[in-house]
């Protein structure tokens, strides 16, 4: 869109630094010498969407590719939706300010359940129609990828396709189908069966879905002779595989905006609650010094004062001391800070944090996750009480006054112990620091707890529980805030209707589409944002289709049901899963990799 | 340790940076343009940058000033070069130089605003409706201030903060040329005015602001 039409728009808007593009390192080519144009689409705002590692790497990958250019595209705000059908604008890719309904890709990340009806408004938005069936050409094909394309049933009639796994490698082989298949004029049937070949691509149209009487699923069968199960891809050499150089340096603030870099994929631990630990096993570290030459590659190209590096249990990283070392030797020379979340500093040289303490003074945080050591066990969250105090000791010796503790609230096995056990903890965190002598002098401390609704995810071992209701949820969260009794503590929690909402798409099926579908268009948006979340609106969609949303969430399903995902396969095997499950409900806690295999079936090379 | 005074356009998609986004944005384009920056010293060191007249959101300038402090002197012209390497194309840098007046010597700045209109007669009863009001010298704004800790609405005269001005039409759009005070004593931001003017004569259909140059008391330019 010409910056002229977009103009008299952007002076009624909040923050029109999202919709303007033109920020340094954003990619300029020429449309008519690239053979694909590509809108990397996220569905949340530009500051969310900014501060996402996924999008840049994929970025900066399509549009190192000559016969590439690919654009970014956000969810616009609710200011800005209005005017742009009050002007009857479509939506547009950042870089050229083109429509995108003319692109021959349109990719979607999938992070949050959440982001869904946002989705939908996007293409609507772009004047693409919504459904796969709908849409006869090649092009614009819709795709998408990330964490939930696990699960991605609740969105198969939207989509051609979705990626499983890590998408750099695919990506490529994508782009070049693609590529190939539009040179052929071929239609988008030919093509979806190829790229259904393939490894990490499914391709949901060509997978039929049964249900019994009682609404769980039959069957699932492959169609045209598809892959079944279809596997997700990871990335086997870190060190080898894309990343970029150069971000695109967003000209107003976002949420981190910052030199980032990963350590490793996977996670050695097996937190029984986390998808994230298991969708992305196998462990796989970068060496430390891919990672200080990539940061220092950034640091030069973006202008960034910060360095993050992030993963999903940093100190589990084997190189870290060398690590730290390389990098603290020129960042501090440059003024640059690093900060490195989730780390232990209970396991740290005290001398090193010392170093990095002098960097960036960031905040402490630790994720207890469960209130008592029993709950802790029962989750796998193998952190004690003694490891945090110690901790925290030495912090507020160190001139630290702040503490944020993240537990969930709806585990499996809780009882009221638990929860007061949450607060005891905190309070024991404030005694702590009363009783240090070398605290601040004339601070208090400050502990704030946050405590989310646990939801039951594919691929975890708690895949087959049920969730607290609202009400239950409701009644958790008002015990944990008459638990507490100091001044110095503070409690914030999830919305419950939002932790239902995500809780019955995470699990759901195909035929909570039509609910989508519905929701969005009564005027669902942004359903992550407390302000913007209607729930009366998605109890109602859920009526009208005939669908309860505790279906999905307070059911506890048999260990033989057919899931809606049994037919992705991300490596862990369901023996595994299920053994998991079974040790939890007995608090046993597993071993994490490299103390010893838990035989997860992803059939590790690294495994010990 | 030397001082150089930078100056560059604010331009076309750069006028939606906020004067907070801007500082941001400079102090990562002076690190990716690798010059030789002085820190100050402390727990957080950053470097020294700083706007003698920060432009208000929404606005364009040709004459925008950027002071920064290099720990070893770097010929202008090759920091010119490695800005406008790093830098977006709507903030474009002109010039370059070592200051030689300083930031309180700025008293006012000279602006262009264009309005515009459905036609030409409408364009013509403003400009002549926005002439008489100019010439009363009666027109007021709301400020919001300090007092204290409290924040209070005072009304202002605009007149005394209006130096010079001038209006002329071409068919459905008017040009309001002013020298309005500027700096760190006497401020009026052109939105006010204008905000002013609309208030008694009518809103236009669009308008946009220029900022053209900053002034020095003497009416000579301010460098
Ligand atoms: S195969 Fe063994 S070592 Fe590898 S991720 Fe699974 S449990 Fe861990």
């Amino acid at each position: 869109m010409a910056l002229a039409q977009l103009e008299p728009l952007l002076r009624q808007v909040q923050k029109p630094g999202r919709y303007t593009g033109g920020e340094p390192g954003s990619v300029q080519k020429n449309a008519a010498e690239t053979a694909l144009r590509y809108a990397l689409c996220f569905p949340d705002t530009y500051e969310i969407g900014m501060s996402h590692l996924g999008m840049k790497i994929l970025y900066g990958l399509a549009n190192a590719r000559a016969d590439c250019w690919c654009e970014r595209v956000f969810a616009p705000w609710i200011d800005m939706e209005a005017l742009l059908r009050e002007h009857g604008l479509p939506l547009w890719g950042l870089e050229s300010g083109d429509p995108i309904a003319g692109f021959d890709l349109i990719g979607f990340t999938l992070q949050y359940e959440m982001s869904y009806s946002n989705i939908l408004n996007m293409l609507d938005l772009a004047r693409i129609p919504l459904r796969s069936a709908e849409r006869a050409t090649l092009a614009p094909l819709v795709i998408a990828g990330g964490p939930c394309a696990c699960n991605p049933e609740p969105l198969a009639p939207f989509f051609d396709l979705f990626v499983l796994g890590e998408g750099e490698e695919v990506s490529e082989e994508l782009l070049d189908l693609l590529l190939e298949h539009k040179r052929n004029n071929s239609d988008k049937q030919t093509f979806l069966r190829a790229a259904a070949r393939i490894p990490g691509i499914y391709v949901p149209a060509l997978y039929e879905v049964n249900y019994n009487g009682d609404g769980t699923v039959a069957a699932v069968t492959p169609k045209e002779n598809a892959p079944f199960p279809v596997r997700k891809r990871i990335v086997e050499d870190l060190d080898g595989v894309y990343f970029p150089e150069q971000f695109v340096v967003p000209l107003l603030e976002v949420v981190h905006d910052r030199t980032v870099t990963e350590l490793f994929r996977g996670c050695i631990r097996g937190c029984r609650f986390c998808q994230a630990g298991f969708l992305s096993r196998p462990v796989r570290e970068k060496s430390h010094g891919t990672v200080d030459r990539q940061c220092r590659a950034l640091c030069e190209n973006t202008g960034y004062e910060e360095v993050s590096l992030c993963s999903l249990s940093t100190s589990d990283y084997q190189e870290l001391p060398a690590l730290l070392e390389e990098l603290l030797a020129w960042t501090q020379e440059q003024k640059i800070n690093v900060s490195v979340p989730s780390l232990r500093i209970d396991r740290f040289p005290k001398e090193m944090m010392e170093r990095l303490a002098l960097v960036r003074r960031s905040g402490l945080t630790f994720a207890p996750e469960a209130g008592t050591q029993r709950l802790r066990d029962v989750i796998n969250k193998n952190i004690t009480e003694e490891q945090i105090l110690s901790a925290v000791r030495q912090a507020f010796g160190g001139g630290w006054t702040a503490v944020k503790l993240y537990f969930m609230l709806g585990l499996p096995t809780e009882t009221q112990e638990d929860i007061s056990g949450i607060a005891q903890l905190a309070q024991r965190i404030v005694d702590a620091y009363y009783q240090h002598p070398e605290k601040p002098k004339g601070k208090g401390v400050s502990v704030s707890v946050s405590a989310a609704s646990f939801v039951p995810k594919p691929f975890t071992p708690f895949q087959w529980e049920p969730m607290d209701t609202c009400g239950q949820l409701r009644e958790k969260q008002a015990l944990l805030r008459a638990s507490v009794g100091s001044k110095k503590i503070s409690v914030s929690c999830h919305h419950v209707e939002i932790s239902l909402l995500e809780g019955a798409f995470a699990r759901g099926d195909r035929r909570l589409a039509a609910v989508l579908e519905e929701a969005w268009r009564r005027g669902a948006r942004f359903d992550g944002w407390d302000d913007q979340f209607q729930p009366g609106l998605w109890e109602e969609c859920f009526a009208r289709c005939g669908l309860d949303p505790l279906f999905y969430t307070a059911r506890r399903r048999d260990f033989d049901e057919v899931l809606p995902w049994d037919h992705l396969d991300y490596g862990v095997s369901r023996r595994f899963l299920r053994r998991e499950m079974e040790r939890a409900l007995c608090a046993e806690t597993t071993p994490h990799c490299r103390e010893r295999c838990a035989g997860c079936g992803i059939g590790c090379k690294g495994a010990p | 340790m030397q001082n150089i005074r930078v100056r560059f356009e604010k331009r076309g998609r750069a006028v939606y940076i906020s004067h907070l986004d801007l500082m941001r944005a400079m102090s990562r384009a002076v690190r990716r343009a690798q010059l030789p920056l002085w820190y100050t010293e402390g727990f957080r060191p950053h470097p020294y940058l700083f706007f003698p007249l920060p432009l208000p959101l929404g606005q364009e300038s040709c004459c925008e000033a950027l002071e920064l402090r290099l720990e070893r002197p770097m010929p202008p012209e090759e920091l010119l070069r490695r800005l406008t390497a790093v830098l977006p194309e709507d903030l474009k840098v002109t010039a370059a130089a070592e200051p030689w007046s300083g930031a309180g010597e700025i008293h006012a700045a000279q602006y262009e605003m264009k309005l515009r209109f459905a036609d030409e007669a409408a364009a013509g009863d403003w400009s002549k409706s926005a002439a008489s009001l100019l010439e009363a010298g009666k027109l007021t704004a709301k400020k919001t201030g300090k007092q204290g800790r409290r924040r209070i609405e005072k009304e202002i005269a605009l007149a005394p903060l209006i130096f010079h001005w001038a209006l002329s039409s071409e068919g459905a759009s008017v040009l309001l040329k002013a020298a309005l005070a500027a700096g760190s004593t006497q401020n009026l931001n052109p939105a006010l005015l204008l905000e002013a003017l609309f208030d008694h004569a009518g809103e236009p259909l669009s308008f946009s602001i220029l900022r053209t140059a900053l002034l020095r008391a003497d009416g000579t330019a301010w460098e």
